[in-house]
This record gives structure tokens, C-alpha cells and sequence, in this order.
């Protein structure tokens, strides 16, 4: 039996929420489906998700339990690592009707995580939150389980972080992903310069006097200044002319090449 | 659930562009990095549903799941019964459930062969309007999202339909290089509201400053290399043709050979008095050998334009990095 303290999702699952929200049936409030992912030394980390019927009226409450568990099974036809860790539903409440249907995910992990996904933004905000159950009560008496908050953390692998902050940059808009690379060059550039400017500005105020300094901090910066390797300068120009010499000799070559192709493409209509 | 297949021109041209969610994108991305953890060259695909937008001229990506390697016959069995088995299932919770294109990984842009053209081939056929979505993962790494999205061009998806081995003649006809084989459809990410507003909740994302590495050499000696195979495969491509001219020429003058022989036969006959022999069509009797197809040198030739172009923007903004990092030092 696992304690599981800590646990780290993709950012996707909170997608895939939303999107399942947006697109329930008029009568439901909510919406649940359940997580996938591995259990890794402690902690959870969920890859995967998808959604599963459900209906919940006042009095009653009712999921196609056989749907979770075939889909379960066929997700772990395609990919073995997967095992159900858990469930996520739409809007924070949590009511009885969760610990029933968590009592139903009990049955396939031991101890499930339940993330909810404020789709309905009271406080203004969209809160993302995660669960587990631990047991609470008097022994032969009344026992019951209480939903007690986890930690929770996005992770991504770097292409996963790019896309990601490709989304952000959209806020709103349609955009085209722009894969010219001289232009994410400038862009980086701007960032960059921003950047040494929020440095420059803070040094400059622990010099006058204004801000506390701070050593960690001052340490850091001095780190990044010494990151710039020491070399004489008739290295570095030498080292720099044969790498601009080896790409200005491919580029002409891959320059030749497309001519090439596109002479053979015109003299095959002549044919 | 398909109708009868439709091939009309007007439905071929009539995307204009593709219009994915986030989603979608983070699914691909996702899988695609799961496989590449194994292996460096893995074949990810996977199918793409989604819904037609007739009054935008739009094809809208909503949502999408992976297929495994179906290399082995059993593989294609799974496959084809875990497709079912999902759009089943989806349609339960009102997700689309038609499929419009697939999606794949490339590795430096190599994904154009035979089986890519038989892939699209196979989906445009279902439906006029599908695409097949590449997605670089090794380029996204370095900071740039690249999703881009293909289909065959008409002239290209009509002759195959016709023959598989396309000839010279028949590429004459409709005018079909290697650039107009496919054609790219523009992309455009556009997310929901709510969607946006999960954006916006997540911190900021940790910035990944991989994007400033100097154009290293393992990069471009790859490249060079996968271009160095694609020279080789036309100079093959072109071999079989010069042979295959060679063998009709030599036909040619046989023909005319035996031609010459029977007239001076005749002639000799006809001087002693004999029947004259009955010129035969010779061209029966010599069966010219058969075209070589062009299908080959045409997916070659497009791959090396590609890896052109893929070296050309490396080289330009490696420039740009070099001197940047010129300004560093010095």
C-alpha cells in the first residue's frame, strides 16, 4: 500500500477535461472520466485520460462502470504501461456521489486520486485540485474516508513544454505554429534582452542601496557571468570562421543540389 | 459508417486550411515522445477525427489517439479492431467520431516514402478531404513547434489511381513534378475559451533554452548523409532509365534490321520470279519492354528538395547563432 505524497501530471489531463466539459450533455452538470498512468516511487503520474458516461440527478447517481474498464483495456493493449491511477470530474464539489464513485476506482488501484477541475471558475479562477481518500473514523463504529488535498505538479518533456508555450502565446487568437526559424531567433533575443534588463535593473538597486542583497541571488549572477567561456580571442575567431566556413560550404552545395533538381524537373515535361 | 466515396475535384481543393486544438497537438507530441525514449527512429502514427467546416473551407482536428506499429499482420488485426472498438465508445460521449487524415513522426524529414504515399492514398480515397499530419519532434525540441499538414495533389492522387508506377508519359500529361506531388495545407492552432483559460491558470512554463544551441555537426553530417542516400537512389533511378532507352533503341534497330532483310528477300524473290513473302508487322512479334516507373525517382526527389530546405533554414539560423554568440565572447 502505497502513500502516494506527491504527484506530477500532464499538463494534457486538464485539456482533456475541459474539452469533455464543454461537450457533455445538457442535463449534466458534471463530467468524470478516468486517469491512467504509473505509480513511481511514491508518487503518481498521470499520462493519459479519457472520458466515461455518467449521469447525476439529485437523487441519484449512475457511470457505465463496464465503459471505464473496457477502455482501460484496450489503452493498455496499445501502450503496457498504463494502469488506472485514478478519476478526475468537473467543478469542486465533492458529495457523496464521489465517494461512491471512488469506491468504484478503489477496486482498481489501491489507492485512487481524484483531480477536479474548477470548469465552472467560481473565484474567478479555473483551481485545479487533487485527492486521495484516507480512512476516518472509530474502529466498529462509524468509519467513513475523507478527501485530503495532494501536491500536485505539471510536468512535460521539452517538446511537450514548447507546444505548451505555443498555446499560452496564443490567448485567444488563431495562430499559425511558425517553424521560420529566424524569426523564433529574434523573438528569443527580445525574451533575452527583457530578461538581462530585470537583472541589470535589480542590480543596479542593490548598488544604490534600494533593494536588500541578497547572497544566493548575487551568487546565481555570478554563476551566469562565468558561464561565458575564457578564451583568447584568436581561438574564438578561429573557431568561429571554420564553423561559418562549414555551413557557408553546405549551404552552397544544398544550393547547387536544388538547382540540379529543379533543371531534371523541367527537362523531364520536355522529354 | 462510410458513404459511397465521392471523388470530386471541388471537394479535393476545398480545404483551405486545417484548424487544430491544443489538444490534439499535446497527444502527438506526448506519444511521440514516449516512443522516442526506446528508440531513435521509431514509426509513430496515429488517426486524426474530426469534423468539416463546408462554409470555412476548414478542417477542423478535435481529437485523436495513437495506433500501435502494425508491422506484423497480427498488429494490423489489433489495430483495425481497436479503431472500431474507439469510435464505438467515443460516440458515447460526443466526441467526432470521424476520421479525417492520420498523423506521423518524422525523423529529418524522411517520412516521404511508399508507404506515406499509400497511407494518404488510402485515407484521400475514403474521403476527399483527409490529410496526413507530420509532426517533427527533433525540431520541437529545439524550440520551433513544427506541425505541418499534407495531402496528395489531385493530379498526383488521379494517377494513382490509375497505376501505381507512374510513367514518363503519363507524368507529361498532367504535368507533375516532384514539387506539385504534395501539397501543403496551412495549419492553424485555435483553442476554446475555456481551453484559454486553463492557458492562462498554468505557470509559466519553464523556458527551455536548448533553442540557442550552435548548429552542432551531428545535425548536418545526419542531414548530409540521409541526402547523400536520396543522390544515390535517383543516380539508381537514373541508371534503369538510360538501360531501359538503351533496350528500345536496341529493339528499334533489330526492327529495322528485319525490315531491311525481308524488303532485300522481296526484292531477290521478286528478281527470280517467286511469290514475295507477306511483310510482317514486326512490332508484333517484338514486344517493346516495358516503362520504367517514375513513382521512385519522384518520392526521392521530393525528399532530397526537403532535406534542402531543412538544411538551408539550419545553416541560415546557425549563422545568425554563430555571431550572436561572437558578440558573447569577444
Amino acid at each position: 500500500h502505497q502513500e502516494t505524497e506527491e504527484e506530477g501530471s500532464s499538463g494534457i489531463n486538464a485539456e482533456y477535461g475541459v474539452d469533455n466539459y464543454e461537450r457533455r450533455h445538457d442535463n449534466n452538470k458534471r463530467v468524470i472520466g478516468s486517469l491512467l498512468g504509473r505509480y513511481d516511487k511514491g508518487v503518481v503520474i498521470i499520462t493519459e485520460s479519457f472520458a466515461v458516461p455518467h449521469q447525476e440527478t439529485e437523487e441519484e447517481v449512475s457511470m457505465d462502470m463496464e465503459y471505464a474498464m473496457r477502455i482501460g483495456e484496450l489503452q493498455k493493449k496499445v501502450n503496457t504501461n498504463l494502469y488506472t491511477v485514478g478519476w478526475y470530474s468537473s467543478g469542486i464539489i465533492i458529495n457523496e456521489y464521489s465517494s461512491l464513485i471512488h469506491a468504484f476506482y478503489k477496486c482498481q488501484c489501491p489507492t485512487p486520486v481524484h483531480l477536479t477541475i474548477d470548469t465552472l471558475m467560481t473565484n474567478q479562477k479555473m483551481k485545479i485540485n487533487t485527492h486521495i481518500t484516507l480512512p476516518i473514523g472509530v474502529k466498529n463504529g462509524t468509519e467513513g474516508c475523507i478527501f485530503t488535498p495532494v501536491p500536485y505538479t505539471i510536468q512535460g518533456a521539452e517538446a511537450e513544454q514548447v507546444s505548451l508555450k505555443f498555446f499560452q502565446q496564443l490567448r485567444g487568437s488563431k495562430k499559425t505554429p511558425n517553424f521560420n526559424d529566424q524569426e523564433q531567433i529574434i523573438n528569443c533575443c527580445d525574451e533575452m534582452i527583457s530578461q538581462i534588463g530585470v537583472v541589470l535593473g535589480h542590480i543596479k538597486q542593490v548598488l544604490a542601496g534600494e533593494a536588500p542583497a541578497d547572497k544566493e541571488l548575487g551568487r546565481q549572477i555570478m554563476e551566469v557571468v562565468q558561464a561565458v567561456p575564457n578564451l583568447e580571442s584568436d581561438t574564438i575567431t578561429n573557431m568561429l570562421n571554420s564553423h561559418m566556413q562549414d555551413l557557408l560550404a553546405v549551404e552552397y552545395l544544398t544550393y547547387l543540389t536544388r538547382q540540379q533538381l529543379a533543371v531534371s524537373a523541367r527537362l523531364n515535361q520536355i522529354l | 459508417m462510410a458513404a459511397a466515396p465521392k471523388h470530386s475535384p471541388q471537394l479535393f481543393e476545398s480545404i483551405e486550411k486545417v484548424e487544430i486544438t491544443s489538444q490534439v497537438i499535446m497527444k502527438i507530441t506526448r506519444h511521440c515522445h514516449h516512443e522516442l525514449e526506446k528508440q531513435l527512429d521509431p514509426n509513430v502514427n496515429g488517426v486524426l477525427l474530426g469534423l468539416i467546416n463546408e462554409n470555412k473551407h476548414t478542417l477542423e482536428v478535435t481529437h485523436c489517439f495513437p495506433l500501435m506499429n502494425s508491422d506484423t499482420d497480427e498488429g494490423m488485426e489489433i489495430n483495425r479492431e481497436y479503431m472500431l472498438e474507439m469510435e464505438r465508445s467515443l460516440r458515447q460521449v460526443n466526441i467526432d467520431y470521424q476520421q479525417v487524415g492520420f498523423y506521423q513522426s518524422t525523423y529529418l524529414n524522411t517520412h516521404c516514402d511508399r508507404n506515406f504515399l499509400d497511407s494518404v492514398f488510402d485515407y484521400l480515397e475514403e474521403m476527399n478531404e483527409a490529410i496526413a499530419l507530420i509532426y517533427d519532434p527533433l525540431k520541437t525540441k529545439l524550440g520551433n513547434l513544427c506541425i505541418r499538414a499534407f495531402k496528395l495533389s489531385l493530379a498526383a492522387f488521379e494517377l494513382y489511381k490509375e497505376d501505381k508506377d507512374f510513367t514518363a508519359l503519363m507524368l507529361r500529361d498532367k504535368s507533375l513534378t516532384y514539387e506539385n506531388l504534395f501539397k501543403e495545407i496551412p495549419v492553424v492552432v485555435k483553442n476554446s475559451t475555456l481551453t484559454n483559460v486553463l492557458m492562462c491558470e498554468l505557470d509559466k512554463v519553464q523556458d527551455n533554452t536548448s533553442f540557442f544551441t550552435l548548429p552542432t555537426s551531428s545535425y548536418l553530417e545526419k542531414s548530409m548523409q540521409l541526402l547523400l542516400g536520396g543522390l544515390d537512389e535517383i543516380n539508381q533511378d537514373l541508371q534503369k532509365l538510360n538501360m531501359h532507352q538503351r533496350a528500345v533503341y536496341k529493339q528499334q534497330t533489330q526492327i529495322m534490321k528485319h525490315v531491311q532483310e525481308r524488303k532485300d528477300e522481296n526484292a531477290a524473290r521478286e528478281k527470280n520470279g517467286l511469290k514475295a513473302l507477306p511483310e510482317e508487322d514486326f512490332s508484333k512479334m517484338f514486344k517493346p519492354p516495358p516503362p520504367v516507373g517514375r513513382l521512385e525517382s519522384l518520392l526521392s526527389a521530393n525528399r532530397i528538395a526537403s532535406h534542402c530546405e531543412m538544411i538551408e533554414e539550419h545553416v541560415k539560423s546557425g549563422i545568425g547563432k554563430l555571431y550572436l554568440a561572437d558578440s558573447f565572447m569577444s
